[in-house]
């Protein structure tokens, strides 16, 4: 079996059992090979597409200064999105579905348009996306204690867990995204707060930053595509039970709602 | 000399002579309404040098910074005439110990009424070594209080509780936060404000400028460099920092 198999098959343990696995890096891949580690990123997104699932978007990771330097790279890094990780606004999610939650508010780019190019700029971004959303990304990793590196999260699908859209879409032409004060409350307190300009900038620059990076990948972005563009504010850990909702300013709210159970 | 006057004599002179003095630690034995003493006096120094009360400012209003002193209730100081720079001004190193910058939000009370909002910077210079120092010391110290610019004067906008807050270090944006970080909403800063003033028999009315308190956190300021807030809705407010 080679690496890429033996850490994709780690992962597929992770996910049926519920129980994280130690780091990949240094045992099971290189550490700093961050090809190998989206080769085992797309063997698996391979088989959950045999097996059915359906590919609705991608996600950027690594997308503020902050996190970068915690990691030691420069640029972002990307997961794959598939419908059955998508919650309504408010509904109870499934603890069970979750080893290590953690959650952060996001913008999601809704596109009308493919970004099929392999150099992409922000006017492309802007003419391809239809509306953007409030988004919370429930993030999680299959790594234990979430001890990873660039390699692991990588290889990790991006740590993606679940996701929840609002439903109440904005035209980027009706909101200023880099100045948007976000926050992220839980019973009424700020847990995490930021502005768009926490993420590269500008999400826009995210998802331009993505639509290259996928098309050089041949396997662009296209209409219809959801993007979860990047964290405006540190993640937060999840709490059994508790509710948290994050407010962007001029695209509206929406909540993410944990069932009562045993923590991770 | 009492040892309220002592401390405040000491605080003072740090501030002229741009020496710092090292924390007492928990052993001094100050307590918060002790510390509230050594302030006024601190500041009584300052108004009997010709300064002029201007307003009140709020610190430890983030919930990280209350844990992080363990404490679960807002602090105060005073702004005089001599802490303002004017919005694009200069602030010279060389009258500080060790400045840092922070972006706030700015309220003007007016005949006991909320006219406007501003978005603005605070410089705070700690008296005390590398800003190490108990929760009473740093409320003698008039809660680090050293500058503040403020923007334009505008009506208070609907819904200020969550503006997206950045902090730009010539060009490059070094701090992202929103109003939200103000305990939640700026607007209760306000609340606060009044009940402190209030309780404190400081006349607001004559007292008309509130710094809210931080939405980010301190970025220490650099000779050369050019520090601006942009507060979504709000504007701007700038100032450089000359050696």
């Amino acid at each position: 079996m080679t690496d890429v198999a033996r850490a994709a098959a780690l992962l597929r343990a992770a996910y049926e059992t519920g129980k994280p696995v130690p780091p990949l890096r240094g045992e099971v891949l290189p550490t700093g090979d961050v090809d190998a580690a989206y080769q085992v990123q797309q063997a698996q997104v391979v088989a959950w597409e045999a097996a059915g699932r359906r590919r609705v978007g991608a996600k950027v990771g690594l997308t503020s200064a902050a996190v970068q330097q915690a990691f030691g790279v420069f640029q972002p890094d990307f997961g794959v999105l598939f419908a059955d990780m998508a919650v309504p606004d408010g509904a109870e999610i499934d603890r069970g579905r979750l080893l290590q939650p953690r959650v952060e508010a996001e913008v999601a780019f809704v596109l009308g348009a493919d970004l099929p190019f392999e150099q992409v700029t922000v006017a492309d971004v802007i003419r391809a996306t239809d509306h953007v959303l409030p988004a919370i990304e429930v993030v999680d990793s299959r790594i234990a204690g979430w001890d990873i590196s660039i390699v692991d999260t990588v290889a990790d699908n991006a740590s993606s867990g679940l996701f929840v859209l609002g439903d109440q879409p904005r035209r980027l032409s009706d909101v200023d995204l880099r100045l948007a004060g976000m926050v992220l409350e839980h019973a009424g307190e700020p847990v995490s707060v930021g502005a768009g300009a926490a993420c590269l900038g500008n999400p826009v620059h995210a998802v331009a930053w993505l639509a290259q990076t996928l098309a050089v990948a041949g396997a662009p972005l296209v209409v219809g595509d959801v993007v979860l563009s990047g964290a405006l504010g540190p993640m937060v850990p999840v709490t059994a039970g508790a509710s948290y909702e994050a407010r962007i300013s001029g695209l509206g709210s929406v909540r993410a709602c944990f069932e009562v159970g045993e923590t991770a | 000399m009492s040892t309220v006057d002592q401390l405040a004599v000491r605080l003072d002179d740090a501030v002229t002579s741009r020496i710092a003095i090292p924390s007492s630690g928990a052993g001094t034995g100050l307590d918060v309404p002790t510390a509230y003493r050594v302030q006024q006096a601190v500041v009584d120094r300052r108004l009997a040098r010709g300064e002029r009360a201007v307003g009140l400012k709020l610190g430890l209003t983030s919930r990280a910074k209350m844990t992080q002193m363990g404490v679960d209730e807002v602090i105060w100081g005073r702004l005089t005439d001599a802490m303002r720079i004017p919005d694009g001004g200069t602030v010279r190193l060389d009258d500080h110990i060790h400045p840092k910058a922070e972006p706030e939000v700015a309220f003007l009370v007016e005949g006991g009424a909320v006219t406007a909002v501003a978005p603005a910077i605070e410089v705070i210079d700690s008296r005390y070594v590398d800003f190490r120092f108990t929760l009473p010391e740093v409320i003698a110290d008039n809660t680090s209080a050293s500058g503040f610019v403020l923007g334009a004067w505008q009506p208070i906008p609907d819904g200020i509780d969550n503006l997206g807050v950045l902090l730009e270090v010539d060009g490059r944006a070094v701090q992202v936060g929103s109003t939200a970080a103000i305990l939640g909403d700026p607007r209760r800063a306000l609340s606060d404000a009044v009940r402190l003033a209030d309780v404190n028999g400081v006349d607001l009315a004559d007292n008309s400028i509130l710094l809210a308190g931080a939405a980010t956190a301190a970025v220490p300021l650099r000779a050369g460099s050019y520090v601006r807030v942009t507060v979504e809705r709000l504007g701007t407010a700038s100032l450089r920092v000359g050696s």
